[in-house]
């Protein structure tokens, strides 16, 4: 398994690991009951720090995500409900500081809220969206 | 004074060494624990080496308490070996001079970095001697490996192929100090970090949790605020702040990288602020 890792994001290199894993069971490049590199491997291979990766493996397990099985083995265990609110609450954080940011621009609430509107409410008008980029 | 607190390595407390007026070593405590990457990072002349020199009894402290718990396998900034001998006749004088000491493994290393066996030691660029230097010290079987500056004057490829080397040091359990002014590296490999400034330790910890502690934020100019002021434009001055500061005093703060938490740190030493 390879993926980029940034060593100098302020981003910790653990949280992107753990970022990355849960994005691969998100896409479902990655299923319940697939085999993770052992800790060792997995550190070679993205050249980094052993006890980084475990950091990252550690967490993941504690969340559930993964579990370690015999002989340095991790499997893919999935991402529970809890973890799809989590993913959510980030998204409406996003919203939250896009509306803010309308807000700072002086947009209409109407027309904020038309936008939410026209997406939420387009039953079988799926490409009908108003071109109105919130004006 | 511990105990045999199971894991501990190496444990610095209260560490001072002084030249004259200059305290090189104003204070210093630490520890490493098995298995870790322990860096102390810091500009020219902070005082690391002095740190380092007293670890190994090399200089004596003037106050301060050490205990080291394991073999160690040095290599000092200036990498002097005996320059009439060959690199071979180097390696089988370290098989000699060192207990556990891994011939065969040394001469892999020398290969991967492709010094010639039959070359004399004062032939060999510094680049090449260090890369010695690292090959003997990597071969020798110790429990705390002390580097410094192990990567000055290496090209970026062979650097990396350092760094490789001392990850691999702890994947069975042994312990690695070293010291390094240069950030990115320090970032692409240690557990734990201590940033050193004017003999002064100003932050110690796991570099992950370091990253995480701070956060920048903008302030008016001439804002009172808690932190380490760190530039300053026309209108507004941007402070390094630990984030749970910056959300109770409920200011906008943004990530922020490694390398400005260190620079604001060290300007803020240098700038002699109150702590």
């Amino acid at each position: 398994m390879w993926f980029a890792v940034d060593p100098h994001s302020s981003l910790p290199i653990y949280s992107q690991i753990k970022e990355k894993i849960k994005a691969l069971i998100l896409s479902g490049k990655l299923k319940t009951g697939d085999s993770l590199p052992s800790i060792r491997t997995l550190a070679k291979d993205l050249g980094i720090n052993v006890n980084t990766v475990a950091r990252a493996y550690r967490e993941l397990e504690l969340e559930g995500v993964i579990r370690a099985e015999r002989g340095e083995r991790y499997a893919v265990v999935g991402l529970e409900d809890h973890l799809h609110v989590k993913i959510k609450q980030t998204i409406l954080k996003e919203l939250q500081n896009v509306v803010y940011r309308c807000k700072e621009l002086a947009i209409d609430i109407s027309t904020v809220l038309n936008v939410v509107d026209n997406i939420y409410n387009q039953s079988s008008l799926q490409n009908e969206v108003g071109e109105d980029d919130g004006k | 004074m511990m105990g045999n607190e199971y894991g501990l390595v190496l444990s610095v407390k209260g560490l001072m060494r002084y030249y004259g007026n200059i305290r090189a070593v104003d204070g210093i405590s630490f520890d490493v624990f098995k298995g870790e990457i322990f860096a102390l990072l810091g500009p020219n002349g902070a005082g690391k080496t002095t740190t380092i020199k007293c670890v190994l009894n090399l200089r004596k402290k003037d106050a301060g308490d050490i205990f080291l718990n394991g073999s160690v396998s040095f290599v000092p900034d200036g990498k002097e070996l005996y320059g009439s001998y060959t690199v071979e006749k180097m390696v089988r004088i370290a098989k000699e001079l060192t207990d556990k000491f891994d011939e065969k493994k040394c001469f892999e290393y020398i290969e991967r970095f492709q010094i010639p066996f039959d070359e004399r030691v004062s032939n060999l660029s510094s680049g090449q001697t260090t890369q010695l230097y690292l090959s003997i010290a990597f071969s020798q079987d110790a429990e705390l490996y002390i580097f410094d500056e192990p990567t000055w004057g290496l090209d970026p490829i062979v650097r990396n192929q350092v760094l490789e080397m001392i990850r691999e040091l702890i994947v069975d359990g042994r312990s690695v100090l070293y010291t390094s002014h240069i950030l990115s590296e320090v970032e692409k490999v240690s557990d734990k970090v201590a940033i050193m400034s004017k003999g002064k330790i100003l932050e110690q910890g796991y570099l992950d949790d370091i990253k995480e502690k701070y956060c920048a934020v903008i302030v008016p100019k001439n804002s009172k605020v808690d932190g380490y002021k760190y530039k300053s434009t026309e209108t507004e001055d941007v402070y390094i702040t630990k984030r749970e500061y910056a959300i109770s005093s409920n200011l906008e703060y943004s990530d922020v990288s490694f390398e400005v938490i260190f620079e604001a740190l060290v300007m803020g030493s240098n700038n002699s602020l109150t702590a």
